[in-house]
């Protein structure tokens, strides 16, 4: 794992180092935003759907997204794949490193971006506190899901972002929610699954168990890493002649 | 015919200048034209390119079936039939909305196709020392992509007015019931297209990067959908309705339900409390301000 | 009196024998030799590479070939970047196919101009020093720096990197796990002349350190100037493999084809035939087509054969004389 730690850095650091990252910093902020002008107004009943709509269903996908075909998705693109599969490292290993990256950064915006909102909602209404530390770690691992989703996504296509759009806009907007049998294959969802779970809320309208929940994420995760191992262990590199 | 000199020859490959009639920059605008609604939909490439573009076009149709099936159903029924259709979902005026967000979703994956791949390639040189002038070569571009939605947009309702008349009883009839709708439909359509394929394209003009494109235009729909949502339902009054008109997606909910003369579904648009005709002028401002930067952009792009 | 010649040498064949793979058996070991055998790769319909083997040991090796005609397959192959279609390509005798252990010994230098633009050279080599595991990578960074003549350069961002720059900065980082294998595609591409002798004056301390060094290139000059054995590869095919001289030899003694203008090109046929050089005469209404199987002897003995016959010569041009037409040959078509 050591030889993978510098790809971590490197990734990192291509994923940091850009315009793109600031654009995600504004998007998480969104949300704070939102729950600070609506204090500001008086309105309480808002912040659960903050986190519910505008957070889980949106800042969230949007921010994985991002971070999940940029990850693997440029290399790929630009070629620069080449000095990491020349590397005597297995590619589970670069997989993983690419990951925990993307994932990573998902967390690292989306779980303050909740944590806050929470805060500014909290001064309100003091029973949100639960809600916000339930919605916090669920969107964490919810994140960490879509992340790797489309980190694999990306290692089977160079249209990832737009087919990715399309699976959280159309398949988890809309499509989802007409057939209640096709609610587990939908991130979001279990998610939201998670976070009831975690809050132990009597909002039953969820037809996601929490330990359903928990099974679609992980097999997510799990899938993601190995759908994603695979292909980049028989990716391979035709030449211009 | 060879030449040759002391030291060296040169031979005649047969190679020929071309000394005909040259089509001039009409020709080329359209040629340019025709090659961005190909690329919109993936014409002439393989077919993954084509997944996207047809995919959600097929996905717009929907509804229209489902209500044709609908109608269709309904006409075998009689009367009582008949107030079934009266509170179908899907008519004229409930279409736009409906399928927005697959115009945005098409907009957002195709737009940056069109403008980002040459910037990226390197290839504006050439198209700008053609007769293509910098402004033409954008214009022909952004004009490709308003087509390529207007077959989006269009086609669920066409679909509809096509299917209504010819399950009426009395088609003649039945078309003089449709035709009322049809100028509305055709100004709500236009606008529609115009406003989302000129916000897309300024967008995706600004990078060769297709993916910051891409999210950026979806986030432009999405992203002050949901504020102005909010700031509506806080009643913040003016703060509101600035926010709502700042918002692509519920200016288009706005002009659709001023041109139809119905109230809005979308909740935000109708307790916005705007004048109806606010949304039609405030969609001329975001055209305008998109071919302004598209045109800046054009012009000043390092090639 | 004509002095007296030397008996007629052999004739030569009309088509010369296969060349035999001149090169040492396989060693087998750390001292690592790539071999390819019986290596095809297709795309659906489309050939790459046809059914090639060969096996390359410690020298300059030089893959000489136009574009298009499955270089950078081979090398990908060889460098475990492609599965081959048909056939095994090795590396130190492990197969270089989803064996990521084999990048140990081998070092490439891929043709494309990927690279990470936001690092700077020091930065790239080091990362790269890191992800092979080295014990000291900042010491192997610098060395693979200094090799290639770039350490004023290494803390520019490569993004700023000209064209031969760039093509140093990936080479230094293939050197910097001192591989005893380097794979080279199209090295000199981009290079002005002093970068190019200085990256000939590397690769040949290389291969004195008793690297195996493989490289491509479709410049005939660059290949001649550098590589003691060459792979000559055309349409996917093996044409020839060997030393380069001999392999230019052959190419010579090839059977040539010239066109022929004269005064009597009718009687000056009738002659020609009667040499032993030629093996055949064809008529044209323009002038002769004359065949023959010793380039050499044939030069030297034309003129002299139109003197004697007392016939002028107006035109002697060579028909078949170039590069593609020797593939073609030698390919065997």
């Amino acid at each position: 794992m050591i030889r993978a730690m510098p790809i971590v850095a490197l990734t990192l650091r291509s994923l940091v180092d850009r315009r793109r990252f600031w654009l995600m910093v504004l998007l998480a902020a969104v949300p704070v935003l939102m729950a600070i002008v609506s204090s500001a107004f008086g309105g309480d009943l808002f912040s659960r759907r903050i986190f519910d709509q505008l957070i889980v269903r949106t800042v969230l996908p949007l921010i994985a997204l991002v971070f999940g075909t940029a990850a693997l998705g440029t290399e790929l693109e630009d070629g620069t794949i080449v000095f990491l599969l020349t590397k005597p490292i297995r590619r589970f290993r670069i997989v993983l490193a690419k990951g925990v990256v993307a994932a990573g950064l998902t967390a690292a915006l989306i779980v303050p971006a909740t944590v806050l909102t929470g805060l500014v909602a909290t001064s309100q209404h003091a029973s949100l506190v639960s809600s916000t530390v339930a919605y916090a770690m669920a969107a964490a691992v919810g994140g960490t899901a879509y992340a790797l989703g489309f980190l694999a996504l990306s290692s089977f296509t160079s249209r990832a972002l737009a087919i990715g759009l399309g699976y959280v806009l159309l398949w988890e907007g809309v499509l989802s929610g007409l057939f209640e049998g096709t609610r587990v294959f939908s991130v979001r969802q279990a998610t939201l699954g998670l976070a009831e779970m975690l809050q132990r809320g009597d909002d039953a309208d969820r037809t996601i168990g929490g330990l359903t929940s928990v099974v679609v994420l992980g097999v997510v995760i799990v899938g993601s890493l190995a759908l994603a191992t695979w292909r980049l262990s028989r990716y391979q590199l035709r030449g211009g002649d | 015919m060879t030449a040759s000199g002391s030291g060296g020859s040169i031979y005649d490959l047969g190679y020929r200048g071309y000394e005909g009639p040259r089509l001039g920059r009409g020709a080329a605008v359209a040629a340019l034209l025709t090659h961005s609604v190909r690329t919109a939909y993936g014409l002439g490439r393989s077919a993954r390119s084509k997944v996207m573009p047809v995919g959600l076009v097929l996905l717009a149709v929907l509804p229209s079936l489902l209500a044709l099936g609908i109608i269709a159903l309904v006409a075998q029924i009689g009367p009582a039939g008949e107030a079934i259709e009266a509170i179908s979902p899907i008519r004229y005026s409930t279409l736009f909305p409906f399928i927005a967000v697959l115009v945005f979703l098409f907009s957002a994956s195709q737009a940056p196709e069109l403008f980002g791949r040459d910037q990226r390639a390197g290839v504006l040189p050439l198209y700008f020392s053609r007769a293509t002038s910098r402004l033409d070569y954008a214009g022909a571009r952004t004009l490709g992509l308003l087509v390529s939605l207007l077959v989006l947009v269009l086609s669920p309702q066409l679909l509809l007015l096509v299917g209504r008349v010819l399950v009426a009883a009395d088609p003649v009839a039945g078309l003089a019931e449709e035709l009322p709708e049809l100028p509305a439909l055709l100004v709500v359509g236009l606008l529609v297209v115009t406003l989302v394929g000129t916000v897309s394209s300024a967008t995706a003009a600004l990078t060769p990067r297709r993916s910051y494109a891409t999210v950026a235009i979806i986030g432009i729909f999405l992203i002050p959908n949901i504020a102005s949502a909010l700031l509506v339902e806080l009643e913040t009054g003016l703060l509101g309705q600035m926010a709502v008109l700042l918002s692509p997606a519920d200016v288009l909910d706005g002009v659709n339900a001023y041109f139809f003369g119905v109230s809005p579904d979308n909740q935000t648009v109708a307790q916005a409390g705007l004048p109806g005709w606010s949304y039609p002028v405030a969609a001329g401002a975001w055209i305008i301000g998109s071919l302004a930067v598209l045109a800046r952009r054009y012009q000043r792009i390092e090639a | 009196m004509p002095p007296p010649v030397a008996p007629p040498p052999p004739v030569a064949p009309p088509l010369p024998a296969p060349l035999a793979p001149p090169l040492a058996p396989p060693v087998r070991g750390p001292s690592a030799v790539v071999e390819v055998e019986h290596a095809s790769r297709w795309y659906g319909n489309v050939v790459a590479v046809n059914d090639i083997s060969f096996a390359v040991g410690p020298g300059v090796t030089g893959l000489l070939g136009p574009n298009g005609a499955g270089k950078t397959t081979l090398l990908h192959m060889a460098a475990g970047l492609l599965a081959p279609s048909a056939g095994e390509v090795r590396v130190g005798g492990q197969q270089t196919w989803r064996n990521p252990g084999i990048y140990r010994q081998v070092g490439l230098v891929p043709e494309r101009e990927a690279v990470y633009p936001f690092l700077t050279g020091r930065e790239f080599a080091l990362v790269n020093a890191r992800e092979h595991g080295l014990a000291d990578p900042d010491a192997a960074a610098e060395r693979a720096i200094d090799l290639v003549d770039l350490a004023d350069a290494a803390d520019r961002r490569i993004g700023t990197y000209s064209k031969g720059m760039r093509q140093r900065i990936k080479m230094a980082a293939a050197l910097v796990h001192d591989p005893p294998v380097l794979i080279l595609d199209e090295p000199f591409n981009g290079m002005d002349p002093r970068q190019r002798l200085h990256m000939f004056e590397l690769l040949q301390r290389m291969a004195d350190e008793g690297r195996t060094v493989l490289l491509s290139s479709h410049i005939l000059e660059e290949v001649e100037r550098i590589a003691a054995s060459v792979l000559v590869i055309y349409a996917g095919r093996l044409a020839a493999s060997g030393d380069f001289r001999s392999i230019r030899r052959l190419m010579t003694d090839r059977p040539h084809e010239f066109f022929v203008r004269s005064s009597d090109d009718r009687r000056l046929g009738s002659v020609l035939l009667t040499e032993q050089s030629v093996f055949g005469v064809e008529l044209d209404p323009k002038g002769l087509l004359v065949r023959t199987s010793d380039f050499g002897r044939f030069t030297r003995r034309m003129p002299q054969v139109a003197r004697e016959a007392g016939i002028r010569l107006l035109e002697l041009t060579p028909t078949d004389d170039s590069l593609e037409s020797v593939f073609a040959y030698l390919v065997g078509r």
